[in-house]
């Protein structure tokens, strides 16, 4: 235990360190799962803000990409706004340059019953 | 996600200085594109740890405008002292005649996450009543809010107003149609009667 205690601040004693230690491998545990989560977000928020600066906002542009059956992940998408702006701005184009769907109003009222 | 060392892109062009003119521009709206832009949520090298936001330098806070009628007098600030009792509060004028860049700075304090960026973002906004800025000689960039669709109010018109203005419509469709028959046209427009949504 005292070895899984390295770093912390002044808990090198076993007795408090027994606990320090069982809430750190807590911690590590949960947190394994929502590193996962957070950076799901950091890439959604970073494509939202690439979409931006083409005129588009993250919900078009990821609704333009299913359209067209693209199917990269944000982890990608993310990383392509910023090491290779040129590729991503294609895809942004390719979204903008897609004909608006055309909704039709009459089917919603005969759902409804 | 971490870039790689060495390869430097192109949209990282670190803070960029940028100048925004605040006359007639709302309040609240203004302040949540500020802290947009003060926490660097608007690049795409955004990290939750690093403060990359721009600087932003805002001109003209005394003619921000306020809108609805009552906030002027009735909008009151609250505050604490951490003393037993000393609840403080400031109504809108006064802040105003006090320090006319308060409000806004307020707004984007209070719009940005509260976390240990916090204090350092808000020294990246520098807010002048006036036109005069000490900041001449670094490169400002003029920046502008994004296109707000303002939303046309919905008037309500009652049935009846409706019903008479589609008649008057309606008699003069046929007045009109009544007078390019007898010019002697063949064919006669049909216009249909929509309703109105």
């Amino acid at each position: 235990v005292l070895e899984l205690a390295k770093g912390f601040r002044g808990k090198k004693v076993h007795r408090i360190a027994r606990d320090r230690v069982a809430k750190a491998l807590e911690h590590s545990y949960r947190d394994r799962r929502r590193k996962k989560r957070d950076f799901h977000k950091l890439w959604i928020t970073r494509i939202g803000a690439a979409a931006r600066l083409h005129g588009l906002g993250y919900s078009e542009f990821m609704h333009g990409l299913n359209r067209q059956k693209v199917e990269l992940n944000r982890q990608l998408l993310a990383n392509m706004a910023i090491l290779d702006p040129d590729s991503f701005k294609s895809l942004a184009d390719s979204v903008s340059s897609l004909p608006p769907l055309k909704v039709s109003l009459l089917m919603p009222f005969f759902l409804f019953f | 996600q971490k870039l790689r060392a060495g390869l430097i892109p192109q949209v990282t062009e670190g803070r960029r200085w940028l100048l925004i003119d605040a006359k007639k521009e709302v309040l609240g709206r203004l302040a949540s594109k500020l802290a947009i832009v003060l926490m660097g949520k608007d690049k795409p090298t955004y990290s939750p740890n690093k403060d990359e936001g721009d600087i932003c330098v805002v001109i003209n806070a005394k003619h921000i405008t306020y809108t609805g009628g009552w906030k002027l007098k009735n909008k009151v600030y609250y505050w604490h002292t951490g003393y037993i009792g000393h609840l403080k509060q400031i109504k809108l004028n006064h802040m105003i005649e006090r320090d006319p860049t308060l409000p806004l700075r307020k707004a984007v304090f209070r719009m940005m996450p509260r976390n240990r960026l916090h204090r350092r973002r808000m020294l990246k906004l520098r807010v002048f009543a006036d036109e005069r800025h000490p900041f001449d000689d670094k490169p400002l960039v003029p920046w502008t809010m994004p296109p707000r669709n303002i939303r046309k109010p919905r008037i309500y018109v009652p049935r009846s107003i409706k019903l008479a203005r589609r008649k008057l419509a309606e008699r003069e469709a046929a007045a009109a149609a009544a007078a390019a028959e007898s010019e002697g046209d063949g064919g006669t427009a049909q216009e249909g009667v929509d309703r109105p949504q």
